[in-house]
């Protein structure tokens, strides 16, 4: 159990600002398919009814004929001296979809490496058809990933699901709430009779992930500029929060899990070492002591926590 | 000529971005203000505001939205104007603004700047929700002209008619995006003088001024890369007739260093100085 095992997360990550900029990608409009012509092409439409349209048309998917045929979207869309009317149009269609991609591949760096530009791609047209938008922010778009990574015909399924659970939890992290990392010195003002019955308040942005594959060590391995192997199962846990303006990741061994869901979950200190105690009952009772005591520190050295009630 | 609403010249800015958090924070470099995207800093509890409340301490801020949809025929989403409001007032933003056109209907956001078909329905419904707007915000809102890659059959009017009838109707302020009207003039054939010839300028509280990618057939305003000289220009018109409005410089995409990007925006003052 030592402290090189808590990593930091780039700084940037997860925070690509929303502009008002057209996207790059929306640039050439495609020649478009020709879709059909709608049973409205003849009648006069209102703003709402424009509007229906008009989003219908956008968020069409682009490996589909817009519903529209050229005449009938002519009756609503001027075509210009350079662009049909539908070709228009497509410049708002690609424009959506690389919005929503560019935001999904700024959540999921790391997922988008594994995948591969199209497959991840792919992936992210899946995901804005089946979970479009309905809020005014792009902060929270992305939370779907790890169940559409799951729904759809990926490679290794699981692998991705468990990359974009540990990527989101680096989002999480990133809006959850400030709060001031608890430490020894904290600790120190702490009257030794108090110190059975003290309760912790774990660090609010904690997220505690388990996770059937080595993902951390994968997603530690990008950001070392390294392009590792897709990796096979094997079962970890990593805890997921951040102090000041750092995002850690840290993996959890069995005895400082149970120390931390313990005293997460309200119990007294004590009560929460002899949980680890007990889960050390194998050990030879100095060693497990031991470990007991360094779990601890480590836990808190770790800014796990953010509070000290007595 | 001042705006009406008495809204400082704040000088010349930038929209504040993340690649450039460190380094503002870091050498605290002489800039008059900065410009917010407000919906990166709604529903978040955590990092983001850090730094914008760092930044907002040290320097003027405006925020400037991308997701009020004021053209649309949803309704009014009063949780986010409430977050709005709450957001200004933490940070002390000197104004708020955001676009005319709107972003989803029937409860979905696009995310991206729809335009609208100008015509007297599009206008009164407008015109009524601007209204409501700045009832709720207690304050001027300013509206700012789009880039845009479509024009409605039934348009009944032209763009700047639009805008001008728009802020008079709603006594709403204007944010001229002299980019804006630069690549929609391209996009669709017309002068950006007359253009600018019909704006209502003491109801200008700001200009944008941006990069493009011209792709020969139309331009998409992308804010990417340099401002081009005759975009320039046209802020040097707009600002003969708008004395002593902000200028902000937008940019991004390929974001440079915060020094090449500053040093960018710093280039206004050749042309807001200059006289005919």
């Amino acid at each position: 159990m030592t402290e090189s095992n808590r990593q930091p997360t780039a700084d940037a990550a997860g925070l690509h600002e929303r502009a008002s900029a057209t996207p790059a990608r929306s640039e050439a409009p495609r020649p478009a398919l020709q879709g059909q012509a709608p049973s409205w092409a003849e009648g006069k439409l209102g703003l709402r009814a424009q509007q229906e349209w008009f989003a219908a048309i956008v968020s069409t998917p682009e490996s589909e004929a817009p519903p529209v045929d050229e005449r009938s979207a002519a009756r609503l869309v001027t075509p210009s001296k350079t662009l049909g009317s539908l070709e228009r149009l497509e410049i708002y269609r690609r424009g959506y979809h690389a919005r929503l991609i560019e935001c999904l591949a700024d959540d999921y760096p790391v997922l988008l490496h594994a995948l591969g530009e199209a497959a991840f791609e792919t992936l992210c047209r899946a995901y804005i058809a089946r979970f479009p938008s309905t809020a005014p922010s792009l902060n929270y778009f992305g939370r779907h990933m790890a169940d559409c990574c799951r729904s759809e015909p990926l490679e290794n399924p699981e692998f991705a699901a468990d990359l974009a659970r540990l990527e989101w939890a680096v989002v999480l992290g990133i809006h959850a709430p400030t709060a001031p990392a608890l430490g020894f010195e904290d600790l120190s003002q702490v009257p030794a009779e108090r110190w059975p019955s003290a309760r912790f308040t774990v660090n609010p942005s904690l997220s505690i992930l388990r996770l059937g594959y080595p993902v951390n060590g994968y997603l530690q391995s990008f950001r070392n500029g390294e392009s590792p192997a897709l990796p096979g199962p094997s079962p970890s846990t990593v805890a997921v929060y951040r102090t000041g303006r750092s995002i850690w990741r840290l993996e959890l061994e069995p005895a400082m899990l149970t120390l931390v869901e313990a005293l997460a979950a309200g119990e007294t200190l004590q009560a929460s070492l002899e949980r680890v105690q007990a889960s050390l009952a194998e050990r030879p009772e100095a060693e497990a002591a031991a470990l007991v005591s360094t779990c601890f520190r480590h836990t808190v050295s770790s800014g796990l926590f953010s509070a000290l009630a007595l | 000529m001042a705006n009406r609403f008495g809204l400082p010249n704040l000088g010349i800015g930038l929209g504040l971005r993340t690649v450039h958090y460190s380094s503002i924070l870091q050498d605290q470099p002489e800039v008059d203000w900065f410009e917010i995207i407000s919906e990166n800093y709604l529903r978040t509890e955590g990092r983001p505001l850090d730094f914008l409340d760092a930044i907002a301490a040290r320097y003027p801020v405006v925020m400037h939205g991308v997701s009020l949809s004021i053209g649309s025929t949803d309704p009014l989403d009063r949780t986010y104007l409430s977050e709005l409001r709450a957001l200004r007032d933490r940070v002390q933003a000197r104004w708020v603004s955001d676009h005319l056109c709107w972003t989803g209907v029937a409860g979905r956001n696009t995310h991206d700047l729809l335009p609208l078909p100008y015509t007297e329905e599009s206008l009164a419904h407008v015109v009524e929700r601007t209204r409501a707007v700045q009832d709720f915000l207690g304050a001027p809102l300013a509206l700012e002209n789009p880039s845009s890659y479509a024009q409605f059959a039934g348009d009944s009017m032209p763009e700047w008619e639009f805008l001008g009838r728009l802020a008079e109707e709603a006594d709403c302020a204007l944010l001229l995006d002299v980019n804006n009207v630069y690549v929609s003039s391209k996009n669709h054939g017309f002068d950006p003088i007359q253009y600018l010839n019909a704006i209502p300028f003491d109801r200008v509280v700001q200009c944008h001024v941006a990069g493009h990618t011209d792709h020969g057939t139309h331009i998409i305003d992308s804010h990417i890369g340099p401002v081009i000289d005759p975009v320039w220009q046209l802020l040097a018109l707009a600002h003969r007739r708008a004395e002593g409005v902000p200028v902000l410089l937008e940019w991004d995409a390929e974001i440079p260093s915060f020094r090449e990007t500053h040093a960018e925006a710093l280039r206004a003052r050749e042309f807001i100085g200059a006289r005919p």
